[in-house]
């Protein structure tokens, strides 16, 4: 399920001139920018599906309806209030369904699905997207312009260009989005995310990519008016019963057929603990994978779908504080959608694009090598390799007597081994920048420090229980710097240039600089040749990228001076 | 048969022809599937074709005519859908790596290895879906005593496998009135319970050498069981994985029989035979050997409490003495839990 969630346009930049290492953008186009002519035939499409599938059998249309009925008769009594006519809707039917006629079920199940997938569809307009590609960034860049210049135009894109890098397998990417449907499926860390990825998809000279919002980010005008108009879906996430899950299924496997490219986050939500997401969401992604076989089944001539991971690093998250709260309160249970957060304030958001923009620190999008549904690597030529670089045909994954079938229980496997694979990619493309570095190797100085703390009691250290002499820090910041080396070089994790470069002092001071622009009390600070923490909490969170590799032994014991 | 024709190849083939292989071909051949048993050795291969015996490993057992051997490993993809693997747990990679060359998607690969790979830790299934492009891949195991199964006792054993179209196959193919054939979507509670199994029947047969009773070996057993579940579960095992056949159940019939290799490795060394005298008159490995010192060393490193396993290895690779180490697990200046809590404490994420 994809818990996309942005309160800003997905393109709202110019696009820039081509980056020097990158070849030429390919013309723009795909089937998103004549969207409006096959919405209505993309709502039939989807419905004739979900009726064809369930359609036949009175037992699973009346299973399929009493579902619905008891998931919104729950979800709208616990609600309370005066009851509206939905509440009505729902008694009736579920008090009449069983009486009524085949037909008649019929007819309620093609409206119910009719109503949920015209609900969900998204718009795409010209005018709008030009006008957030032209217009919107001449704005941003009054807004936005670096501290200290005095032009009152500045570029925005070549200020976006230093800020935001994008690398990796780019052009793999572009050269699969002609070949095939790509499906990007970045890390999910800010609401920021989905206007990085945006402006990344332009500035590589790829069409918008269609993807799931949340419907309540639909209620600000402004914004709704542009999500709407730039391929965004909308998504109830109230809605928990399998019609509606079924229909939006459906929708992203019709889209991706007909070949919109589609961004999904399958990490859920944004990551609470600020670690890279190991946990993915399959119902969405196995999307990927119906596409491909419906394809194969039509004889299409492009039938494959490309899944594309990669990674966002920041060296800052702008809700970072809201995040890691709801982490510790939620430990170990289901997440819950945070309302009112950061993001929900205009000002903080315009103060920490601003900052952001100023820093001499870069968010970076390390775009991952491309996987099959399968989750077999796919090579720049479009082809899959198994592990030991043989070329695989796909078509043998899905054959049943020689013909392309769907399995439900084996394609659910399949994409459970795509889910693993993206995971591991997500390990591989963690890209570690000064913060985390220094955050981690902090927090797990002071871990070592007190050893009979847990977790909790860790957190409530004061800055002067939690004082750390420079030079400790700098040989353990060291020790870990090495570590990291060695893992990149076998392509465990990446470093960012500052890391790489080092020393253990630059990289220190790179990262004091970016966490005391942003953070009212910053995760840490530095005084008379001591560092000591100061927001334990921001501190977890950012060393927490650097979780589930096994670092954790190397501060075992201190380093000898 | 319709799952053969699923995937459009006519035959079984069945990798490695020791004991236990060759008993997963006889039954498959017994069901009415052709067969074909892969064997390194040239003059086993004749010897078996020519006689339907296997002299060397099952040499009462009449095999059926249905199965033919072979020293053509790299074809077997080609006519056989399904395969089952049971070659020596170091011997997997390199064999599946020639053999990887005529597999395609379709195939589906079920191992009968019990170990772990060093170093890596990697359970077998994992090495095949490595070295392979196929992704239908699965595991058998359980209380399967290779001499037991050949002579019709009643047995049992579980196939586990993500994908329900694997374990189907494995058991249409091998099951029999005297064979029952259990699934369970759980690969890695399977693979571990079958692998660590080995080192408490290295240390049940030790307990039987030192002259100890059944106290001890209910011990050793029961709490062999829990050690096995600590790690498991921290590798994403379901904890019922182990109180099933391929768990519990293996477990017991490997730690009661004196034909299993490990208990034997374990009953010999108790008696002051050296590991290497009686490595050198062993015709089949005792995986039980190997997995020791992985699991070991792992649990070292990553501070798992796995006392048995530990008192096993020093007696093995640091030349205690059995006496002391099986001992040792009876001291009770050391909390048992003290392992489990320090990891709790430890839990930041």
């Amino acid at each position: 399920m994809s818990r996309m969630k942005t309160t800003e346009t997905p393109q709202p930049m110019m696009p820039p001139a081509a980056a020097p290492e990158l070849p030429a953008p390919p013309a723009m186009e795909g089937p998103i920018f004549h969207f409006n002519r096959d919405r209505d035939a993309i709502v039939d499409e989807v419905v004739s599906r979900e009726l064809a599938r369930v359609g036949g059998s009175v037992d699973a249309l009346e299973l399929v309806l009493n579902d619905a009925a008891y998931s919104e008769l729950t979800r709208l009594e616990k609600a309370g209030g005066r009851p509206g006519p939905d509440l009505q809707f729902w008694r009736e039917l579920h008090r009449t369904l069983g009486g009524k006629p085949v037909a008649e079920k019929e007819a309620l199940y093609r409206r119910l699905a009719t109503g949920y997938a015209r609900d969900i569809v998204g718009n795409f307009d010209l005018k709008a997207y030009r006008f957030a590609t032209s217009v919107v960034p001449m704005g941003l860049s009054l807004i936005m312009r670096p501290q200290g210049t005095s032009r009152r135009f500045v570029n925005m894109n070549s200020t976006l260009t230093e800020r935001i890098r994008v690398q990796g397998h780019l052009s793999t990417l572009q050269a699969l989005a002609r070949k095939g449907t790509v499906i990007l499926v970045p890390t999910h860390s800010s609401n920021l995310d989905s206007i990085v990825i945006g402006w990344a998809i332009h500035h590589l000279g790829l069409p918008p990519f269609t993807y799931g919002a949340g419907k309540n980010l639909f209620t600000n005008p402004i914004l709704s008016y542009f999500m709407r108009n730039l391929g965004a879906y909308r998504v109830d996430r109230r809605l928990t019963h399998g019609l509606y899950k079924d229909v939006l299924k459906t929708y992203s496997t019709v889209l991706l057929e007909r070949g919109y490219h589609s961004l999904f986050f399958p990490g859920g939500g944004r990551c609470r603990s600020g670690a890279i997401e190991q946990k993915l969401k399959l119902g969405l992604l196995g999307t990927g994978l119906s596409a491909y076989i419906n394809n194969l089944q039509r004889g299409k001539d492009d039938p494959n779908v490309y899944i594309v991971p990669c990674t966002l690093n920041y060296p800052l998250v702008l809700e970072a504080a809201t995040l890691i709260d709801d982490q510790l309160q939620q430990v170990g249970r289901s997440r819950y959608i945070i309302e009112d957060d950061e993001f929900s304030h205009a000002t903080l958001v315009g103060r920490f694009i601003k900052q952001v923009l100023s820093m001499d620190v870069s968010v970076v999008i390390q775009v991952g090598e491309p996987l099959d549904p399968f989750g077999n690597r796919v090579g720049p030529d479009g082809r899959s390799y198994d592990k030991r670089g043989r070329e695989i045909d796909l078509r043998k994954y899905v054959e049943v007597h020689g013909v392309p079938q769907h399995q439900a229980q084996r394609d659910q496997q399949y994409t459970k081994e795509l889910g693993a694979a993206i995971a591991d990619a997500y390990k591989r493309n963690n890209v570690i920048l000064p913060s985390h570095l220094v955050a981690f190797t902090l927090f797990q100085i002071l871990k070592r420090r007190h050893p009979k703390r847990d977790l909790f009691k860790l957190l409530r250290l004061t800055p002067e229980d939690s004082a750390v002499a420079l030079s400790e820090f700098y040989q353990q910041l060291d020790v870990l710097r090495q570590e990291l080396l060695m893992m990149s070089e076998q392509g465990r994790i990446m470093v960012s240039g500052v890391v790489r470069k080092g020393p253990a002092e630059a990289i220190t001071a790179n990262a004091l600089r970016s966490f005391g622009m942003f953070h009212a009390l910053p995760p840490l600070s530095r005084n008379d040749g001591e560092l000591s923490a100061g927001d334990m909490k921001l501190l977890l969170f950012y060393q927490n990228r650097l979780s589930g590799y096994g670092l954790e032994a190397l501060f075992a014991e201190e380093v000898q001076a | 048969m319709t799952v053969l024709e699923a995937t459009g190849r006519p035959r079984v083939g069945v990798v490695g022809g020791g004991s236990w292989g060759t008993v997963l071909a006889h039954l498959a051949a017994s069901n009415g599937f052709p067969v074909t048993l892969w064997m390194r050795d040239d003059e086993a291969v004749a010897a078996l074709n020519a006689t339907r015996r296997n002299a060397k490993y099952l040499p009462d057992l009449d095999l059926h005519p249905g199965l033919t051997a072979t020293t053509d490993l790299a074809s077997l993809g080609t006519h056989c859908g399904v395969i089952l693997v049971v070659v020596p747990s170091h011997a997997l990679r390199e064999t599946m790596a020639v053999l990887g060359d005529t597999l395609d998607g379709s195939h589906i690969l079920i191992h009968a290895i019990k170990g772990i790979e060093p170093d890596s830790f990697m359970r077998m299934s994992q090495i095949l879906l490595e070295e392979t492009c196929c992704k239908k891949v699965g595991v058998l195991s359980g209380p399967n005593l290779a001499k037991e199964v050949a002579l019709g006792h009643p047995s049992a054993t579980v196939i586990a496998s993500g994908y329900q179209e694997v374990i189907s196959a494995g058991s249409e193919i091998l099951r029999s009135k005297a064979f029952r054939v259990y699934g369970n979507p759980d690969v890695v509670g399977t693979e571990i319970g079958g692998s660590l199994k080995n080192i408490m029947a290295i240390a049940s047969g030790m307990a039987d050498g030192l002259g100890f009773g059944d106290n001890t070996k209910a011990l050793l057993l029961t709490r062999g069981l829990a050690e096995i579940m600590r790690l498991g579960v921290g590798f994403g095992a379901d904890p019922m994985t182990f109180s099933g056949l391929s768990g519990i159940g293996d477990l017991m019939a490997t730690c009661f029989s004196p034909l299993s290799r490990n208990y034997q490795v374990g009953n010999r060394l108790a008696k002051g035979e050296s590991l290497e005298a009686i490595q050198a008159d062993m015709r089949q490995v005792a995986e039980g050997v190997r997995t020791t010192r992985t699991v070991a060393r792992y649990a070292r490193t990553n501070g798992i409490y796995m006392p048995i396993t530990e008192g096993i290895y020093r007696i093995v690779y640091e030349g205690a003495t059995p006496k002391e180490a099986l001992s040792g697990l009876l001291d009770v200046s050391r909390n048992p839990y003290e392992g489990d809590a320090a990891k709790r404490a430890a839990g930041v994420p």
